[in-house]
């Protein structure tokens, strides 16, 4: 811990402290497109520590300076809004080397544990020690067993202050029965708060800044429940197909990819209660309180309250596009869900009744991740001549997460001239004109909150079975299914069923 | 010479003239509207003298981050005059539709006129939003009127660096009747504070010595000697200067016998024993300092406690 004495926390940036970062997985894409160059952007700003070090492992043979220039590589290409400097490059360089080894072999684990020793000497890490698995999930508690069987799940003796964490990617099995396998045995070797799953939506700058826009402000909390929300809805849309992910995909699908973790942790952002303090287990504890608190369908209420669809041939654009059956590597027969909707009730005083909808989808009109929050109509229509005869528009606030992040309100005005007619209108909080400055990468963010220690934007065991449960009953129920697929083109808005899914509740879906 | 009468009203009619103008379909081109964006007042006092165009890029630059009604009073010697004019600064972001603009209002007066400008001034700023002044007007600091300004703004920010700033009793005296105040100088070291920090980690060096060029030590140095000093009450931090000509900025800084720190404008070489790690630095161009220091409008508490440390 740095001395107390110096810290002015007004004006310091973040510092990480000495450690080692071992990454599984080191010659794969995230490692390349996002987790080198995050770690070069922390060494940029100075948030690394001068003895900090990377260590790659993966099957591939190469030497140190192979990878070296491998990742050099990566960072220049994948660099975002930052200048590569030479000189930092080589001294951040210095710090990286490479094991080649098989998660399978159990004496590679042995050879690390040596590897780890050198490096904590040389670079005076400290014997901290992060574990960064970038693999295929089904490696993951081999790679934590094998890690515990030479005791790199603990501190070296001798030295109590030292930590060891293991972060791992989604997903977090594939259902509710396996996610409580995966977490059986990670935490056979690391403590639960050693352990971080990482969703990388919980570290866009807009995800946060949610907590920040409802407990920060004293004005919106007190509209936000049943008395005055009218219902909810969350899109996560994509304009491109699987694009070359197919095989991938074709085991995931929509409902498994998006809305069972990252959506619903998106949801339970919105609609959390207010936590005790600002700090990791507080404000998971909300979290995880709510999405136990969703209402577990039955599955005769699932097909009223889901919708899967898969695209077919369209346009995007000007350009066509296949369907996902012709996509490359996706069987022409495939069931895999592209589209999913669902209508989700939270059982809680706060939201009781109000519908929380939310859809992802491939091949969709245009790429936007938002939060639309649709107030409940004003109680006397006062101006109902001046809106031609139309219900008056209800009050929308949304919460744009990509591409143009921001807040908008949708409030009515008068239009000027002798009469009363009313127009809607939009009050726009733009997050890049207001804040000129650089945007952190979400990778960087939870990288740097890892290496630090702060598990508040990472998803906690009983959150990921919490969510598992909510999708478990819509899984099992499209598992018996035989859908007509494809049920939308792509460059739409996804299947018609979608928006008669929302007509049953009066409701219709936003075009963002 | 002219000498026009200011009323805060009138400018106040021509700022929201020109943000009809600037509106106008014809001005925007593109028909992707603008936005009006303002998150303070920033006025700035400076001397006739200074480089109208480098405050008024450093001011552009300042706009993206810190988007203000930005008034700037040009001081200067000689015969009656005060006169002012009102513009938009607007730019667009790179890959954004929409241009973001930002008033404007530039007074120019000679200093027998300090007391209308204050008067002018304060009705211009911007209801319930930070006022930060920058004053970079060694006119101000010689004619002893730093207090007639003082009341226009929640925070005062300037360079005790620079030839004709307020010095560290005239910031202490500041402190000591409440106002809020910033100095680049301090703003400057804090990278280097960081980084100190980082380095030193949980040790408690028993000295430390910070070594910088000149014979004399600038107020960057003394405000690292302060700080070190005032965290580190059991290390003994002492100041060494290399002689001869030199600004007085900090150049090393040695931790025992173990970690040195050799700084360059843009980077730091550290040495730990063995280990050598090269460590960039923020330049600290003027927009980049005064970007720092206006996103701080609450009493720095650590810059305070070190002030007083070295004025007592």
């Amino acid at each position: 811990m740095p001395l107390e004495g110096l810290q002015d926390p007004l004006r310091f940036s973040r510092k990480a402290p000495p450690c080692a970062v071992v990454i599984y997985g080191a010659n794969g894409d995230l490692t390349k497109r996002k987790l080198m160059p995050a770690l070069y952007r922390l060494a940029f700003e100075g948030r690394l520590a001068p003895g900090f070090a990377v260590i790659g492992v993966s099957r591939t043979a190469m030497s140190d300076d192979d990878f070296r220039d491998r990742m050099k590589h990566s960072v220049k290409k994948y660099l975002e809004d930052s200048p590569f400097d030479e000189n930092l490059w080589l001294s951040f360089a210095k710090g990286l080397t490479y094991i080649a080894g098989d998660v399978g072999q159990p004496s590679s684990y042995g050879e690390l544990a040596k590897h780890l020793e050198g490096v904590a000497a040389e670079r005076q890490t400290g014997g901290n020690v992060l574990f960064y698995l970038s693999t295929q999930p089904s490696q993951y508690a081999q790679i934590a067993e094998g890690l515990g069987s030479v005791d790199l799940n603990t501190p070296p003796e001798g030295n109590s202050d030292a930590w060891r964490r293991i972060v791992i990617e989604k997903p977090f099995g594939h259902d509710l029965k396996s996610a409580g396998e995966l977490n059986t045995r990670l935490q056979a070797v690391f403590r639960e708060s050693d352990i971080y799953r990482i969703d990388h939506y919980l570290g866009k700058e807009t995800v946060q800044n949610i907590m920040a826009f409802r407990f920060g402000n004293g004005i919106f909390e007190p509209l936000w429940n049943r008395t005055y929300v009218d219902h909810v809805q969350i899109t996560a849309a994509e304009s491109i197909g699987v694009e070359g992910r197919g095989a991938y995909y074709q085991e995931a699908g929509a409902l498994r990819d998006m809305i069972q973790n990252h959506l619903l942790q998106v949801m339970a952002t919105v609609s959390m209660e207010p936590a005790s303090s600002f700090t990791s287990d507080a404000v998971r504890d909300e979290r995880a309180k709510l999405l136990r608190a969703i209402r577990i369908m039955r599955p005769d209420q699932v097909a009223a309250n889901s919708v899967a669809g898969q695209y077919g041939p369209g346009r995007s654009g000007s350009e066509q596009v296949p369907g996902f059956r012709q996509e490359t590597g996706v069987d022409p027969q495939s069931h895999t869900d592209t589209y999913a909707a669902v209508t989700f009730l939270v059982d809680n005083w706060r939201w009781s009744g109000v519908p929380f909808y939310i859809r992802t989808g491939k091949a969709l009109p245009k790429r936007v991740t938002e939060i639309a929050i649709q107030f409940r109509t004003a109680p006397l229509a006062m101006f109902r001549k001046a809106t031609a005869g139309a219900e008056a528009l209800p009050n929308v606030l949304i919460l744009r997460i990509q591409p143009e992040e921001g807040i908008s309100l949708r409030f009515a005005s008068k239009r000027p001239g002798s009469g009363m007619q009313i127009r809607p209108v939009s009050m726009d909080f733009n997050y890049g004109s207001s804040f000129g400055e650089r945007s952190p990468s979400a990778y960087e963010t939870l990288l740097l909150d890892a290496i630090t220690g702060d598990a508040t934007l990472y998803t906690r065991q009983d959150m990921v079975e919490a969510s598992w449960t909510a999708v478990q009953p819509i899984l099992d129920y499209w598992s018996t299914q035989k859908f007509d697929f494809p049920n939308y083109a792509a460059g739409s808005w996804g299947p018609a069923a979608s928006d008669e899914m929302l007509a049953r509740w009066g409701h219709e879906w936003r075009r963002p | 010479m002219s000498c026009e009468v200011i009323k805060p009203d009138r400018i106040l009619q021509q700022l929201a003239e020109l943000w009809k103008d600037t509106a106008r379909p014809e001005a925007d081109a593109d028909g992707d509207g603008l936005l009006r964006a303002c998150a303070m007042t920033l006025v700035s006092f400076v001397d006739d003298e200074e480089d109208a165009m480098a405050l008024g890029e450093t001011l552009a630059l300042l706009m993206r981050e810190h988007p203000s009604r930005s008034i700037v009073v040009r001081l200067r010697e000689g015969e009656d005059f005060l006169e002012s004019r009102v513009f938009a600064q607007c730019w667009k972001p790179f890959g954004h539709r929409q241009q973001i603009c930002c008033e404007q209002v530039e007074i120019s007066a000679t200093m027998n006129h300090l007391q209308d400008v204050a008067a002018v001034v304060g009705p211009l700023a911007v209801p319930d939003l930070p006022r930060l002044i920058l004053l970079r007007s060694a006119r101000i600091v010689r004619a002893g009127a730093l207090r007639k300004i003082l009341r226009l703004g929640d925070k005062i920010i300037v360079d005790s660096s620079l030839p004709g700033a307020p010095g560290f009793g005239e910031l202490g005296a500041l402190l000591e009747s409440g106002h809020i105040a910033g100095d680049l100088a301090w703003t400057r070291i804090t990278e280097l504070r960081a980084l100190i920090a980082q380095v030193i980690g949980d040790r408690v060096p028993k000295n430390i010595i910070i070594e910088y060029e000149g014979r004399e030590a600038g107020a960057e140095t003394r405000y690292l000697e302060a700080w070190l000093a005032s965290g580190l009450p059991d290390t003994v931090v002492r100041l060494k200067g290399s002689g001869g000509q030199g600004t007085g900025v900090p150049a090393v800084v040695r931790v025992d016998d173990e970690i040195t720190i050799c700084l360059t404008p843009e980077c730091a070489e550290i040495e730990i024993g063995q280990l050598k790690q090269h460590a960039p630095l923020a330049v600290g161009s003027a927009d980049e300092l005064l970007n720092a220091e206006l996103k701080i409008v609450v009493h720095d508490e650590i810059f305070e406690r070190v002030l007083n440390r070295i004025t007592a």
